[in-house]
């Protein structure tokens, strides 16, 4: 395949051999007499060297065939005859001949070569430019458009395919003026997946892609390059091939370097709202457990005062202390469920025994549980479980609440723990009143109260609290009615738990 | 220490709880001084005779932890921190910088001043250690390493014995699970707490009534533990 770098076609070149050939000729033709034979031979030698530098192989041959035409015709008796009276100069055709053959191979090749190096520059210079153009790129529809500009240079089109996952099934968002169509889908598919180039050359011509390059960028492959010929000559395809590697390589990691970019921005921004909601919440609840703070203490100043304040001021100042810690458990409440609700709650989890956290919520709850009876029903060899210790414990304690608020004086309220079939359950179960008929899942949404009595006070919190702690620990929560009173049960995975090097006895 | 009335320092930039605290704590005679930075409160604590520290961590300026880390230099008064209920890192961050115990807001005026008791009767004791220990039905003397339970000597493993023994010597601080693990484990091994806790449960099932509901050694969720007599 040869492409000139003169503007001529072939039919231009061929004349121009010629008519040199005929101008030696010409210039020989008058001075033959005064001329050996042999530096017309010469004269004729030079011709075709100088067409094959400048012309071609092809033309140069024509010319080392002709040159011996002419040669013979008028320079050698008899002349204007292709007879030939001295049998040497056979000898002479054949060399000259063959030193035409060789020179215009030697000269064409050498002038094939130097044009296919300044072409290769040429292809280096352009990747140059492309990659600096890529690396200011800051969509992938610039890059596709700048690889289309780059490749419709050479007469290709190309269509860039980036991949996207959407439930395990891979699809192509398509960036170029060529859509592609069924099949070239389907070899754009195979060249994805196989991570290999997909060629279709028997193809070409029909307007479609015929090569599909894999965006190897290093792994993940990320899409694909369709290029489609604007002629129908594969051949094209081939003599392009390495350039059109370079440029999938170059694309691919431009795509990736978009992508990481495009990553640190979202977890840049996702991390600013995260930080300003976090100081949003910290501020809010410094800011209103100041004034709480102040109010309860004051109010047990007043009841604790000396000497001892008349009985309507006392029972004021206790309500007052009362109302005041209410209001503040509501208030943490409301914070912890704005957190949680974010979904972003980062666990504190460790492995720990469950009961801890059973004696320090029956700790907390000391005051209230004080009218109740309380049974705790814990087994001795319980596994460790891996939880948030804070947060389980304010499950625990919302649990144990609920079964205070919704039973009498006097009630029995049963804790209960046990480890089976891979999972660690713990259930409060109060005597006295309980769920509606069918306790169902829309008793743990936020601000929904179980309607057993609507008389006992309750923001309908607390549940919903314990279910995103509870899924957040992947485990499950459950309401139900039994032995005549609620119970909520909690079910959390059992997971491996580290082992314990026992201390050798001493 | 004076002799006369200890005298408290506290530290708070909110005036009204501030106002509060002070006048709780005076009402119980103790003296007291006051003030709304870590700077200055650095100045008072050097300059008078303290005998304890009730500290905010959400101070502006110069914060609580640095106020501890600076005290702690070259003084070994016992601080009280007052924080938020769900702030764990703050607390445990004070508590192992060197702070004795904490007290979650809102908190009543008897809780407060029962933590402030209990600390300066701690810190009184210090000077004599007293080998000996009573609590429940328990008995320990650390001096000949014998611990009874209602008269009937109870048999300890070693690490269950050292535990024991730095409770003890720290009873009443509120002790973060690293402080533990390094006095009893050793400093390499700040990151198992699962050891502790499980000997901690030993513990309890051999010296408490109702190791579900312990009365001495009580759990501090998620931030440590606190031996309690």
């Amino acid at each position: 395949m040869e492409k000139s770098h003169f503007s001529q076609s072939q039919g231009t070149r061929y004349s121009f051999a010629i008519a040199l050939c005929i101008v030696t000729m010409l210039i020989a033709l008058p001075v033959h007499d005064l001329l050996d034979p042999a530096n017309i031979v010469m004269l004729f030698l030079l011709a075709v060297f100088i067409t094959a530098a400048t012309l071609g192989r092809g033309p140069a041959i024509l010319a080392a065939f002709l040159n011996v035409a002419l040669f013979d015709f008028f320079f050698v008796q008899p002349r204007l005859s292709f007879a030939v009276a001295d049998t040497q100069y056979l000898v002479t055709f054949a060399v000259m001949l063959a030193v035409g053959l060789c020179t215009s191979h030697l000269v064409a090749r050498v002038a094939e070569r130097k044009r296919e190096a300044e072409m290769r520059e040429q292809q280096t210079l352009a990747l140059y430019d492309l990659a600096a153009d890529l690396g200011t790129s800051l969509s992938i529809e610039q890059v596709a458009e700048r690889t289309g500009t780059f490749l419709h240079g050479i007469a290709f089109d190309a269509t860039v395919l980036i991949a996207e996952s959407v439930q395990g099934e891979t699809s192509f968002r398509e960036y170029g003026k060529h859509r592609l169509g069924r099949m070239e889908q389907s070899f754009a598919h195979s060249a994805y997946t196989n991570q290999t180039i997909v060629e279709a050359d028997t193809l070409a011509g029909l307007g479609i892609a015929i090569i599909f390059l894999p965006l190897a960028a290093p792994v993940p492959v990320r899409g694909v390059l369709a290029v489609t010929p604007q002629t129908s000559d594969a051949e094209l395809i081939r003599l392009h091939r390495p350039l059109l590697e370079a440029v999938a390589s170059l694309i691919g990691m431009t795509v990736e370097r978009l992508h990481h970019a495009d990553a640190a921005h979202q977890s840049e921004l996702k991390a600013a709202s995260e930080r300003l909601r976090a100081s949003i919440l910290s501020s809010l609840s410094h800011d209103l457990r100041t004034p709480l703070t102040t109010l309860v203490g004051l109010a047990d100043t007043l009841v604790r005062k000396y000497p001892v304040l008349d009985a309507a001021a006392l029972e004021t100042a206790n309500i007052i202390r009362d109302q005041a810690h209410a209001m503040h458990h509501l208030i943490s409440n409301l914070l912890e469920m704005a957190r949680l609700r974010d979904g972003k709650v980062t666990l504190n989890r460790q492995w720990q025994p469950f009961e801890e956290i059973i004696g320090s919520s029956t700790r907390l709850l000391a005051g209230i549980l004080a009218n109740r009876i309380l049974e705790v029903n814990v087994p001795r060899d319980l596994p460790l479980v891996c939880f948030d210790a804070v947060l389980m414990e304010r499950v625990v304690c919302n649990l144990l609440e609920n079964a205070v608020k919704y039973s009498t004086t006097g009630a029995k309220i049963v804790l209960r723990v046990s480890a089976d079939h891979g999972a660690l359950e713990f259930s409060v179960w109060n005597a006295g009143s309980s769920f509606p008929a069918a306790p169902n899942d829309e008793i743990f949404e936020i601000f929904v109260r179980g309607e057993m009595n609507p008389a006992v006070s309750g923001s309908g919190i607390g549940l919903a609290i314990c279910k995103a702690v509870v899924a957040a620990h992947e485990g499950e929560i459950i309401a139900e009615n039994r032995d005549g009173g609620a119970a909520v049960r909690v079910r959390l995975p059992l997971g491996v738990p580290p082992e314990v090097q026992e201390e050798i006895p001493e | 220490m004076s002799t006369s009335s200890p005298h408290i320092l506290v530290v708070e930039d909110e005036p009204q709880i501030r106002r509060l605290i002070c006048e709780a704590l005076r009402g119980e005679g103790y003296t007291c001084g006051e003030s709304s930075n870590a700077q200055d409160a650095l100045a008072l604590a050097a300059g008078n005779d303290v005998a304890l520290v009730l500290l905010d961590l959400g101070l502006p300026g110069m914060s609580g932890n640095e106020f501890i880390q600076e005290l702690r230099t070259w003084s070994q008064l016992p601080i009280l921190i007052l924080s938020a209920r769900n702030a764990e890192d703050d607390k445990i961050g004070a508590l192992d910088l060197g702070a004795d115990d904490y007290l979650a807001k809102p908190f009543g005026i008897g809780e407060l001043l029962a933590r402030v008791r209990a600390l300066l009767r701690r810190h009184g004791q210090d000077q004599d250690a007293a080998p000996t220990f009573q609590f429940g039905d328990v008995h320990v003397d650390l001096s000949r390493r014998i611990v009874c339970r209602g008269g009937i000597e109870v048999h300890l493993t070693k690490m269950e014995y050292r535990l024991l023994a730095v409770m003890l010597a720290n009873s009443g601080k509120v002790m973060t699970h690293r402080r533990l693990l390094q006095a009893v484990w050793g400093t390499g091994h700040t990151e198992q707490a699962h050891y502790l806790r499980i000997y901690l449960g030993r513990l309890r099932q051999k010296l408490e009534v109702d190791p579900t509901q312990p009365k001495f050694f009580l759990t501090e969720t998620g931030v440590g533990y606190r031996f309690q007599s």
